[in-house]
């Protein structure tokens, strides 16, 4: 088995009340590229806070390298081997490229050493290679603040290195860059990834699939799920947190419009066509205009690819007014065309697992067959 | 490459020691011939205020911390100098003004300060000693900014307090005057004293400036700058910056210290109203008309406003305030770097423009040698 170099156990930060981070548990092992996901306000910056020392743990806790990390300050933490950069660059801006990177390299950071011993050699020699890899050499000399933001974040890793840690924890490192940048920037973190633990935050799911091996994902404060980007990915939890409040309608109406559609799907064998035809014939139940019935459509699409059983889908409706939608938009989706006995079995199944009563069921169908002969007439 | 910018360095370093030295030799040696003995004296205290500016300078200009209380470490260094200087006119006595409050023992704290070479180590290390403990406890608990400088102000106001009430003690208002004492079986007050006083301050200010370049070069300057710039990031980075500046406000206290000491002895004694909060905002005043971080400017700005002032309030008493305010209202205005880094920085171009001379642009120079440019300027040429 290999070291872990990073434990954290049933971690729970709480800020008058709230809590940013709730009972997490993660560990992560010597060598390892990890990236971290999640919405907004998922708790990834404050994750990366206690790491570090800023913010201190309510309870729970975390352990570098075997060693307890709680009540240790910053520069102590900083000093055993964790190095981090900042969502958005934070570099000396009146110090040049050189020096910022000469005072990170800084192996003795006592008060009289960084007084009195002048910069070694092998420091400076250090330096001088780091800013080629990042490409600043030809800007070494001049003040910090005249760099571009692309150059500004690039600088930001190399102080990171050049603080030679062994977890480097880079928070948001592509945002704002350029395509072009932002590929240089993966091949980096991978470059950088051979020799060091490497943990990334990242909302760019483009650059998450360029440089991710393993996947956190982080949801109200604990660990959601793990696993590679395309287990992530798969994941009808991770789908429901992510895609479910990136879609262009409620997270309730999709649910209701991809319960039907699970529904219609049961048959297995549709023509191209006639999916078509379902799918559009729902996305007009939420969506007025052309433009955003064929967002719907895709994304709907997109949904039912990851094949989400029923099972897991129903019990996430939350009200009974919820329940009785779905029955009718379902009822009115296989009662369009002749029903199959796959389609019939499917329906029974529904019925089962929405649990409404017999009165209740009996009366929707009929009010949706009337309505429906209306709407075709 | 590396090496044309080393040479740059080096011969800039060169210039600099050499111009240091040459205003040396022309305070000592020059300044004398040209000056009577009322402006020398005046030139004398000016650049015992210079020391202390250049203190302000470290701690203000290159560190951040805005202090407004420097006076307390000035008049510390003040009074241990004039305690010695009075007890030494008191032969085997106590000084006179205990007398009048009917004190017949000296006070405790009074003994060290019978002898003189504990006295000139007091001067420094005592204002440095109370400057690193009151920093270690400000400093410790992260208090920062604005919050720093009202602290520091709020220190002053009680160091004023303390001094001021405590007549058996240290005379209280009335303070302690040096001009009638004796040093070496000679007043203070003479001529001749006053110019060796004059010599020390001079050597004594060359002395700082030697310092303050030497900590504000190299790797432990530009973690000052990186304090002033972004102290928390530091801490990331495996600096503790509260130990820092610890030691940094420390060195700026005992420089205020070794001021204090010279500035009273030329002006013929100390008081309270050393520690009164106008005097401490104005060291601010001059570093900030000189240019924060820049040492030559401190000094610059010291000698400028107090030679102004005095230039001033001898022709119109009553202005000088309004002067004072109106000269920080312009610096901050249309000076924002000071005298020295407004020299430095943006005169050229300025003059530049008032002249009416086309200023050569710097581009990036690959830039220049990009092909395609070439060809559009060509193309803008021929148009």
């Amino acid at each position: 088995m290999a070291n872990k170099i990073l434990e954290i156990d049933d971690l729970t930060v709480s800020f008058d009340g709230f809590k940013a981070l709730n009972n997490l548990t993660f560990s992560m092992n010597e060598g390892e590229l990890r990236v971290i996901i999640g919405p907004n306000g998922a708790g990834k910056t404050t994750f990366l806070d206690v790491i570090t020392g800023k913010v201190q743990p309510t309870q729970g806790k975390v352990r570098f390298k075997g060693k307890k990390l709680s009540g240790r300050s910053e520069h102590d933490i900083a000093r055993l081997g964790i190095g981090r950069k900042f969502q958005t660059p934070r570099i000396y801006l009146n110090l040049t490229p050189r020096e910022n990177l000469e005072l990170c390299c800084n192996q003795n950071k006592n008060v009289l050493a960084t007084l009195f011993k002048p910069t070694p050699k092998a420091e400076r020699r250090t330096v001088g290679g780091l800013l080629e890899t990042i490409g600043l050499d030809h800007k070494a000399d001049k003040p910090a603040a005249l760099l571009s933001h692309g150059e500004k974040q690039w600088l930001e890793i190399g102080m990171l290195v050049a603080q030679s840690p062994d977890l480097l924890l880079v928070d948001e490192p592509v945002a704002g860059l350029t395509d072009d940048e932002t590929e240089r920037t993966g091949q980096l973190l991978i470059s950088l990834a051979e020799s060091h633990s490497v943990i990334v935050i990242e909302h760019d799911m483009e650059f998450v699939r360029q440089i991710a091996r393993q996947v956190t994902v982080l949801h109200e404060g604990s660990v959601l799920c793990e696993g590679t980007m395309d287990q992530v990915q798969n994941d009808p939890r991770v789908i429901e947190v992510y895609l479910g409040t990136e879609t262009s309608i409620t997270p309730e109406q999709m649910l209701l419009l991809r319960i039907a559609a699970t529904m219609a799907w049961a048959d297995g064998d549709f023509e191209a066509a006639e999916q078509d035809i379902i799918l559009e014939r729902l996305s007009r139940q939420f969506a007025q205009a052309t433009d955003d019935q064929a967002t719907l459509k895709t994304e709907l699409k997109d949904l039912l690819a990851k094949k989400i059983p029923l099972e897991e889908l129903v019990p996430q409706l939350q009200t009974p007014a919820q329940r009785e939608q779905a029955l009718m938009l379902s009822y009115e989706v296989i009662g369009a065309n002749q029903i199959n006995q796959a389609e019939a079995s499917a329906y029974h199944k529904l019925v089962t697992l929405l649990d409404l009563p017999a009165e209740t069921v009996s009366r929707l169908e009929s009010a949706t067959m009337a309505h429906g002969s209306n709407g075709a007439s | 490459m590396i090496t044309t910018k080393s040479v740059g360095k080096k011969r800039r370093r060169t210039l600099e020691a050499g111009i240091v030295i040459g205003l040396i030799l022309f305070l000592l040696f020059i300044a004398p011939l040209l000056l009577t003995d009322f402006r020398l004296g005046l030139l004398g205290r000016f650049l015992a205020l210079a020391i202390v500016a250049l203190g302000v300078d470290l701690i203000w200009g290159y560190t951040g911390l805005l202090s407004l209380g420097q006076g307390i470490f000035f008049a510390l260094g003040g009074y241990a100098f004039a305690m010695h200087l009075q007890l030494n006119l008191a032969g085997d006595g106590i000084p006179e003004f205990f007398g009048l409050y009917g004190v017949s023992e000296l006070p405790w704290f009074w003994q060290p300060f019978y002898s003189l070479p504990v006295t000139l180590i007091a001067i420094v290390v005592l204002p440095g000693i109370v400057a690193g403990l009151l920093g270690y406890l400000v400093f410790r608990n992260r208090i920062r900014g604005v919050y720093f400088s009202i602290l520091t102000q709020a220190m002053l106001v009680v160091f004023f307090n303390f001094f001021n009430g405590q007549q058996k003690l240290i005379n209280g208002t009335n303070g302690l005057t040096t001009d009638t004492t004796l040093l070496f079986g000679q007043q203070v007050g003479s001529d001749r004293m006053q110019f060796v006083f004059y010599v020390a301050t001079v050597i004594v200010l060359a002395l700082t400036y030697g310092l303050c370049r030497w900590l504000t070069r190299g790797r432990f300057g530009r973690l000052l700058i990186a304090i002033r710039d972004d102290e928390n990031r530091l801490r990331f980075s495996g600096y503790n910056p509260a130990m820092f500046k610890v030691l940094v406000f420390a060195v700026a206290g005992g420089i205020a210290g070794a001021a204090g000491a010279l500035y009273t002895v030329q002006s013929s004694g100390i008081t309270p109203q050393y520690m009164s909060v106008a005097f401490s905002i104005e060291m601010v005043i001059w570093v900030a008309v000189g240019g924060r971080a820049t040492l030559g400017g401190a000094v610059l700005g010291a000698l400028v406003v107090n030679w102004a002032q005095a230039l001033l309030s001898e022709q119109f008493p009553e202005v000088w305030l309004f002067f004072q305010g109106a000269l920080f209202l312009l610096v901050v205005t249309v000076l924002p770097k000071g005298i020295v880094g407004w020299f430095r920085d943006d005169a050229v171009r300025q003059i530049r423009d008032l002249l009416g001379i086309q200023p050569q642009l710097n581009t990036y120079p690959d830039l220049e040698l990009d092909p395609d440019v070439k060809r559009e300027q060509r193309e803008l040429a021929g148009k």
